[in-house]
């Protein structure tokens, strides 16, 4: 399960003070977080790139369709922050007419 | 879980307690957008990449019509949960 590099072995000596507790607890769920906002991203790719791409399954992927599944990787990828960049500046412009907290700083 | 890493929670103290807490909370709230941005990602490539995708590059039609999408499902959102709060003063 190490698909972006998540590397234990840091972790391997039991943690003793609180610090390295504190420490550990924080990579760990970044480890997890990464992970799942993967694997959903992955899953969402080949949904809709193999929709896309692939109309008609052959007995193998032809060129043109791995070529396509490529550019459609990267282009719901470049989909995704855009997504994200307007979501998350309308939702801090509606939290700020609400007087509530700024998000504008927050990246993904 | 990793077994070889048995944490033992006993051992934070008090400040540390709390640097977690408000740490697990931040993350709780970015895996929440994260999520919404991964439904409304679904629901917008389907209404704005209807063609034959020829470039793995967004163009400009794409990024404003993922924009305006966004907008729009904001504007259901409030126009939904105003329309209800309406039904529910009749």
């Amino acid at each position: 399960m190490a698909l972006f590099g998540s590397d234990n072995s840091a972790a391997s000596s039991s943690p003793s003070t609180s610090q390295e507790v504190k420490d550990s607890l924080i990579r760990q769920v970044q480890q997890e977080a990464a992970m799942s906002n993967a694997r959903s991203l992955i899953g969402k790719v080949n949904e809709h790139c193999f929709e896309a791409c692939v109309p008609t399954p052959g007995s193998s992927l032809s060129t043109k369709e791995s070529t396509c599944l490529s550019q459609c990787m990267e282009k719901y990828i470049g989909f995704w922050n855009a997504t994200s960049r307007a979501y998350i500046s309308r939702v801090s412009k509606e939290s700020k007419k609400a007087g509530g907290a700024d998000l504008s700083g927050l990246s993904l | 879980m990793d077994p070889q890493t048995q944490l033992d929670i006993a051992k934070l103290n008090d400040g540390d307690r709390k640097e977690l807490t408000q740490y697990l909370a931040n993350e709780a709230q970015k895996s929440n957008i994260q999520q919404t941005v991964h439904g409304l990602a679904d629901i917008c490539w389907k209404k704005c990449i209807t063609g034959k995708i020829s470039s793995g590059r967004l163009d400009q039609p794409e990024e404003a019509c993922a924009q305006n999408c966004v907008e729009r499902w904001m504007d259901t959102n409030f126009a939904v949960l105003k329309h209800l709060e309406n039904l529910r003063g009749q």
